[in-house]
């Protein structure tokens, strides 16, 4: 596989928050991760940019294990994260966030180019080149941390609850723009979404997982007419 | 009323200066840097040391200093925050930490270079006269180094990679970790940054009114003064926050009897918090 997960458990104190996870995708791809708050969706995730440490399992992308390595060298391998929450660095400007994306890259050129390529793609985010981030509105937000991540040049993009307080009419754009990273730049895509309706609807495989667990994968076009799937996992929301 | 202004401009630079380091390290780590007085005490002493006592140019001296008080701060940073920080769980910790760092210096620089309060031979001589005001040539120098200083500071922070990255991790650690930034090494930098400045200031000062041993706790005061102004963590805070009190002092020293200025100015700070605990530029907690 061209990046997975083996078996890993992830602890909070002494609660499991993950128990023996397998997740997988090939290259290309887009797999989703879904199901409730507290099942373990982001605790993986955050397992696999390093900032939480496994307690068992490995894992491994294009080669690299990555559960050996700190943070901070996670992305050079080729794996960008939007992390929940936006998490723009507030006081700098739209610009300054895009370059701090491109941190783990050297080649100033190619740097260059990328930007004028986000502004391009996010248009909203050139007119407001030299705003701080912290003033602009949460899709805004939302469409600058996702350009910061593909300023990383990434091969693997993980995105944890993008459409988290996002006005529905922006949630479409957003699930666009994920569509477009994932068929027109080549990036595979993790998505850890709550809106399942969404995730399951712009992934090529999805694993719900429940209480620490994955409890269903397989295919999202067959998910998505799955009874268990429609019950748990699509009847609650509107 | 052109002195007054004028020396307000030459304390206020020079605070400026000290106030910035101090900040910096807040913002980066969450640390108050009790030692940053100390700091500034050692930085005037390596001064005093190449250029007055070994003779060697003032530049030299400065160099000198800057290079000792950045190895002070990388020690500061990986011997002893970065342990206390993982380790505990409470910000009291790296606060008796720092005051223990700062006792820790002041003892080091009384036994190194003893308690006799030291000056050094002028660096340039001659009185520039503004209109009725005048500005000794030494003060001018300080002025106009501080200004280089910091305005050396702010671009290195605005459009380096280094300075970004600085600005990222005082923003939000962990967005800035998965960007690649590493958050050992670049609190190390950020911390000998911090220390390098307050030596500097120490450094250029000890031409003017010379150091001694004790005058590190002051130094400490007044910087916590002049974050508390301007607002903890901020950069243009700092700045702000020292020519308000360079300015403060300036005119207190002119109109008040001596002792009298910091009586007045404490009370002000008091009510001031009581009104803006954040400061003019900061964020308020919580």
């Amino acid at each position: 596989m061209y990046f997975e997960t083996k078996n890993i458990s992830v602890n909070y104190d002494q609660v499991r928050a993950v128990r023996n996870v397998s997740i997988g995708l090939e290259e290309g791809e887009t797999i989703s991760l879904i199901g409730a708050n507290g099942a373990g969706k982001s605790s993986t995730l955050r397992a696999i940019t390093g900032l939480k440490k496994i307690v068992e399992g490995e894992i491994w992308f294009d080669g690299t294990r990555l559960d050996l390595l700190p943070p901070d060298r996670i992305v050079g391998c080729g794996v960008a994260m939007v992390p929940e929450g936006r998490r723009v660095f507030p006081f700098m400007s739209v610009k300054d966030n895009l370059l701090m994306g491109a941190f783990s890259r050297r080649d100033k050129a190619s740097i260059r180019a990328d930007l004028d390529r986000m502004f391009t793609r996010f248009p909203r985010l050139k007119e407001r080149i030299s705003q701080a981030a912290g003033t602009l509105s949460g899709g805004e937000q939302q469409m600058l941390v996702i350009a910061r991540a593909l300023m990383a040049a990434p091969k693997l993009l993980l995105l944890d609850e993008p459409s988290l307080g996002i006005a529905p009419k922006l949630v479409q754009d957003i699930a666009r723009s994920i569509v477009s990273i994932n068929r027109d730049d080549k990036v595979s895509v993790i998505l850890v979404e709550q809106n399942s309706r969404m995730a399951l609807s712009i992934s090529h495989r999805t694993y719900a997982f429940s209480t620490g667990e994955v409890a269903i994968e397989g295919r999202s076009e067959d998910l998505r007419q799955d009874d268990r799937i429609r019950r748990l996992y699509l009847g609650g929301e509107l | 009323m052109e002195q007054v202004i004028i020396n307000g401009i030459y304390s206020g630079m020079q605070y400026a200066l000290i106030a910035l380091g101090l900040t910096l390290i807040f913002a980066l780590m969450g640390v108050l840097n009790f030692a940053h007085g100390q700091m500034y005490v050692l930085g005037g002493f390596v001064t005093y040391y190449v250029y007055g006592v070994m003779g060697l140019p003032f530049v030299v001296g400065l160099a000198a200093t800057a290079a000792t008080l950045a190895l002070v701060g990388v020690f500061f940073e990986f011997v002893i925050f970065r342990r206390v920080l993982k380790l505990s769980v409470r910000e009291e910790s790296t606060m008796l930490v720092a005051a223990g760092g700062a006792l820790f210096l002041e003892s080091l620089v009384l036994i190194i270079f003893g308690e006799k309060h030291r000056g050094v031979p002028s660096v340039i001589s001659g009185v520039w006269k503004v209109g009725d005001a005048y500005m000794p040539y030494g003060r001018l120098l300080v002025v106009a180094m501080s200004a280089l200083l910091i305005g050396g500071f702010i671009l290195f922070m605005q459009y380096t990679r280094q300075g970004r990255a600085l600005r990222a991790l005082a923003q939000d650690r962990e967005a800035a970790q998965i960007q690649g930034v590493n958050v050992d090494n670049y609190s190390m930098l950020g911390f000998a940054i911090g220390a390098t400045l307050a030596g500097l200031a120490g450094g250029l000062l000890v031409s003017i009114s010379g150091v001694n041993s004790g005058l590190g706790t002051w130094i400490s005061i007044k910087a916590f003064i002049m974050v508390m102004i301007g607002g903890a963590g901020v950069v243009p805070g700092a700045i702000i926050g020292g020519f308000i009190l360079g300015m403060l002092e300036s005119v207190g020293y002119t109109v008040l009897p001596g002792g009298e200025t910091y009586l007045v100015i404490f009370v002000a700070l008091i009510a001031f918090l009581a009104i803006r605990p954040q400061g003019l530029m900061g964020k308020p907690w919580g």
